[in-house]
């Protein structure tokens, strides 16, 4: 068999690490956001990370939205609009993902991230 | 002797030495150069056999002769001098001539990291196979979807590098054996 000395564990080791890391940074998903925007209407609320769990209130048109955010996601706990669309809408966390509260005039851009489209148009 | 002006090239042992083994390299990648590939770039690289098997008995600027030797005429043979293919095959025999080169001078220094033949194929592998990208994402496709294939690459060179590892080490027994374990230097 082939002997093997410390030299050839350290390149072996170092081999291991790598390739691993290599699957991982290249074919991992790269569209998890980084940030989430708070407008209302067109002023910036909030940039907050989407890392960092937490809880926000943001006072819109009606009354006041609040958000929340854990491991790498945001989402509407309670609006005070009357469809609750928003809420429904439920968590968004890849490059370039929106909810809005359109009767509150609150919104929620994801940045960061792969971008999936272009642009978005309503 | 030198009546016509004519010089005398001598030559030493070393060189017939390093010709005999460029010859059993360049034999190797010409045979190998006719098998099938999966997807381009990957290759058993058996020659690195040969690049391992003289980086062991008899160091590393043997070594660099005959991988370039090896590079240079298997080129000229299979008639692909100076396409892209060689280009690959030149940046990729360098890049992995220098790791070794590395791995060979520093493991000299430490003696207690001592490299064989298997460390020594793995690396060379690598760093052929990062050479190669490298020179292909520079020069021929500078496009960032070519990096979904390096992890695929770097397994193959992986697999590769220690196939050919063993091969060498089974090899370099076998010459140590028949000269007696004397003819490093």
């Amino acid at each position: 068999m082939v002997k093997i000395e410390r030299g050839d564990y350290l390149i072996l080791l170092a081999t291991a690490l790598l390739l691993p890391w290599l699957y991982f940074t290249l074919w991992g998903d790269q569209r998890a956001g980084e940030y989430a925007r708070v407008l209302v209407g067109a002023e910036q609320q909030a940039l907050v990370s989407l890392h960092q769990p937490q809880t926000l209130e943001i006072v819109g048109e009606l009354g006041v939205s609040v958000l929340e955010v854990l491991s790498g996601k945001i989402r509407f706990i309670e609006s005070a609009c009357q469809g609750k669309q928003c809420v429904h809408s439920g968590w968004i966390g890849e490059g370039g993902e929106v909810v809005s509260c359109l009767p509150n005039r609150v919104s929620i851009a994801v940045l960061g991230g792969e971008q999936r489209f272009d642009a978005i148009n309503f | 002797m030198n009546e016509l002006g004519s010089r005398q090239i001598t030559t030493q042992p070393s060189d017939h030495r390093i010709a005999w083994w460029a010859a059993l390299a360049i034999s190797i990648h010409i045979i190998e150069s006719a098998l099938p590939s999966p997807i381009p770039g990957i290759k058993p690289g058996l020659a690195n056999v040969i690049v391992i098997a003289v980086l062991l008995l008899y160091g590393w600027r043997d070594a660099v002769w005959v991988a370039l030797l090896r590079v240079l005429v298997g080129s000229l043979l299979i008639g692909t001098f100076l396409t892209p293919t060689f280009m690959l095959s030149l940046a990729g025999a360098s890049a992995s001539m220098l790791a070794l080169g590395l791995a060979y001078y520093a493991s000299r220094c430490l003696p207690s990291w001592g490299v064989g033949p298997l460390g020594y194929s793995v690396l060379a592998a690598q760093a052929h196979m990062l050479g190669q990208f490298a020179a292909a994402y520079l020069v021929l496709i500078p496009h960032p979807a070519l990096f979904k294939l390096l992890p695929l690459l770097m397994t193959a060179a992986l697999v590769f590098g220690v196939i050919s590892g063993m091969i060498a080490a089974a090899m370099i027994d076998k010459v140590r054996k028949r000269t007696d374990g004397g003819t490093s230097g």
